[in-house]
């Protein structure tokens, strides 16, 4: 039972975490808000209330998102980003949840030691393993295919470890039983394992998705053919563009804003379980 | 020829001192249920796990059906196994738990159904068929993990401490359904435990292991009544024998507190000529305080005050210090006696197991 006290701190602090979120809300409701505007009417207001109102519904509403989507190519982009993401999200679970599974439960020798290889791997800078990969995805002659761009994102060392955490607290005697069941190993994994961790698929597949949406370094060094541009560089490419206009600008990122907002939206739990389960033994 | 054939059955872990198994021979026949006991470490379910293929067998030879299995993967050795912690699949039904040996099996599936459908049935898990693991009672999932291992028709059965996560009053009621279910079903069933009740009610033949070592094989009352050696003795039966530090010489026992009486003619001619310091056993039900008995093993008459008892109902415990020891003494429920009271008790001659001081073996 809470005491008039805590009664009231945690009002306060109720009240001073809204007031907060506002704050930092202000710049998505503005963006999302002038996105319906022309540009005359953006510099028309852009510091009083006012300009955090979306327009009435009327007319050419929807203008500046229209322009974007017939104008440009940016919904090929962001469907490009999508297929890259979907691809990676899969063949991820599949390599690195192999990997993780192999680090948790299968002996071999120098297991530790590849576990500690593959965590000091998370702490060298992405900057410098992407020179690496640019030279052998050149050296093999992948630069700008869908291919050159999808192969070295796979492995990733943070969501190896995020499985192998999880993995090793599944108890043994599952599988023991499901190979009484006559249940091979590859269809343990898939059969078995994964559906038992489901959490910490749902984290790396939204942690995939939402490193394939924001990345801009890798495929802008990979692709040039604009056919096979992600929704970051389109982003980049039509905002630098001095024929766009204000409020097309914030159009195009709000486009690129939304879906990771639904999937954090949606995923925020298991984001968070899945995260933190990695820590315990319970995964 | 045996079903299931032990021969000179060994295993040493990588690294440690002494073997977890020592050669370990038995013949287990078809449609026997057997019960490996004994206490945590002696081997028991290592032994279990080998017959499994779980654990690699790395001395001797392993028969099932008159086949060498010792290199044969698990799921070819025709075994279906019950697991102490269940191990079921967290993430299907009740009915998908049961069925998904079959479905590997590539069974049609109409007859998946068929068996299914009657596996439910006969463990009594109509209206939980369509839950998961995590919404059944912990005798619910027993039942599931059991229906999981009936329906493949295998050879043979194990079953690695199915009952231990139980209550005492839903272990009772599994016992006597997993007794129904050997007949009914009459697979060989190999059943670890380390409770002897449950050996003693459900097996046909027990097995009793101490550090790796088997140290008799019998039949329940076998056991109880012809223990081989001092530890089998004091692991079967409840309340524990009673196990005293005496001297014999002639036909005269001597305690460790200095109580004396003759001993009975059939006792020193079992003993043929052995003397010296030796160690009695003698259970609490030989023990006897009826005025019949009392008359009839009247050499054997020893007084005692009673420091503790046990009402257990149809039953009762006396304890009491005798013999430099406590010692216990089961009476019937209408013998009552508080603490404090003097008895009068004697030693049922036929009854009495004298075990060598050293080797602890049983002389008789």
């Amino acid at each position: 039972m809470l005491t008039k006290k805590q009664k009231t701190f945690n009002w306060i602090l109720i009240i001073f975490l809204l007031a907060l979120s506002v704050f930092f809300l202000f710049p998505v409701i503005w963006m999302l808000a002038n996105s319906f505007k022309s540009d005359a009417a953006i510099t028309a207001d852009m510091s009083s209330l006012a300009a955090f109102i979306p327009p009435a519904l009327k007319g050419n509403y929807f203008e500046n998102y229209i322009t974007i989507l017939t104008d440009t190519n940016f919904l090929r982009y962001m469907l490009n980003t999508l297929f890259y993401a979907a691809v990676l999200i899969v063949l991820g679970i599949v390599v690195n949840g192999l990997a993780g599974y192999a680090l948790a439960k299968i002996k071999f020798p120098f297991r530790e030691r590849w576990l500690l290889i593959i965590m000091m791997l998370l702490i060298v800078p992405t900057e410098t393993v992407i020179t690496i990969h640019f030279l052998i995805i050149a050296k093999v002659g992948l630069l700008n295919t869908v291919l050159g761009y999808i192969l070295p994102m796979i492995v990733n060392p943070f969501n190896i470890f995020l499985f192998r955490q999880v993995f090793v607290s599944l108890p043994d005697d599952i599988y023991e039983a499901a190979q009484l069941d006559f249940c091979g190993p590859v269809k343990y994994f898939f059969t078995m394992v994964l559906p038992m961790s489901k959490t910490v698929v749902a984290t790396v597949s939204v942690f995939t998705f939402l490193g394939v949406w924001n990345d801009y370094l890798w495929p802008s060094l990979v692709f040039t053919s604009s056919d096979l541009l992600t929704a970051q560089i389109g982003l980049n490419s039509i905002t630098s563009n001095d024929n766009t206009t204000m409020g097309q600008v914030l159009a195009v990122i709000t486009l690129i804003t939304i879906p990771v907002m639904i999937i954090y939206a949606l995923f925020s739990k298991q984001i968070v379980e899945g995260v933190t389960s990695t820590g315990s033994k319970e995964g | 020829m045996a079903f299931i054939e032990f021969k000179n059955i060994g295993k040493k872990y990588a690294g440690a001192e002494r073997k977890s198994v020592d050669d370990f021979n038995l013949e287990i026949n078809e449609k026997e249920f057997i019960a490996f006991v004994g206490p945590s470490g002696c081997g028991k379910s290592t032994t279990l796990r080998m017959i499994a293929g779980f654990e690699e067998i790395t001395e001797g030879e392993l028969y099932i059906d008159g086949k060498k299995v010792n290199e044969v993967a698990p799921r070819d050795r025709g075994i279906a196994m019950v697991f102490q912690n269940y191990a079921l699949y967290p993430h299907m039904t009740v009915e998908k738990n049961i069925g998904y040996g079959l479905k590997n099996m590539k069974m049609p599936a109409d007859q998946i159904k068929k068996k299914v459908d009657w596996a439910i049935d006969i463990l009594g898990l109509q209206e939980y068929r369509n839950r998961k693991p995590k919404n059944l009672s912990g005798g619910q999932r027993q039942r599931v993990a059991l229906g999981r291992a009936i329906v493949k028709n295998q050879k043979v059965f194990l079953m690695d401490e199915p009952l231990s996560n139980l209550d005492a009053k839903l272990r009772v009621s599994m016992r006597t359904e997993i007794s129904k279910l050997h007949r009914e079903l009459g697979a060989t069933t190999i059943y670890v435990t380390h409770d002897q009740v449950e050996a003693m009610t459900m097996a046909d033949r027990i097995v009793i292991m101490k550090d790796g070592v088997i140290q008799q094989v019998g039949k329940p009352m076998e056991l109880y009544d012809h223990p081989v050696n001092k530890f089998v003795a004091g692991f079967i039966g409840s309340p524990q024998m009673n196990l005293f530090d005496v001297t014999v010489k002639g036909d005269k026992i001597t305690f460790a507190d200095g109580n004396t009486f003759p001993l009975s003619e059939s006792v020193v001619k079992k003993l043929n000529g052995k003397e010296g310091e030796m160690i009695l056993g003698i259970r609490g039900e030989d023990l006897k305080m009826d005025a019949s008995n009392l008359e009839l093993y009247s050499e054997s008459r020893q007084k005692a005050v009673i420091t503790d008892t046990e009402v257990m109902g149809n039953e009762n415990n006396l304890y009491f210090q005798f013999g430099g020891c406590q010692a216990v003494a089961r009476v019937s429920k209408y013998e009552i006696s508080q603490v404090g009271d003097e008895i009068e008790f004697v030693f049922v001659p036929s009854k009495m197991h004298f075990f060598d001081k050293d080797t602890e073996m049983n002389y008789m």
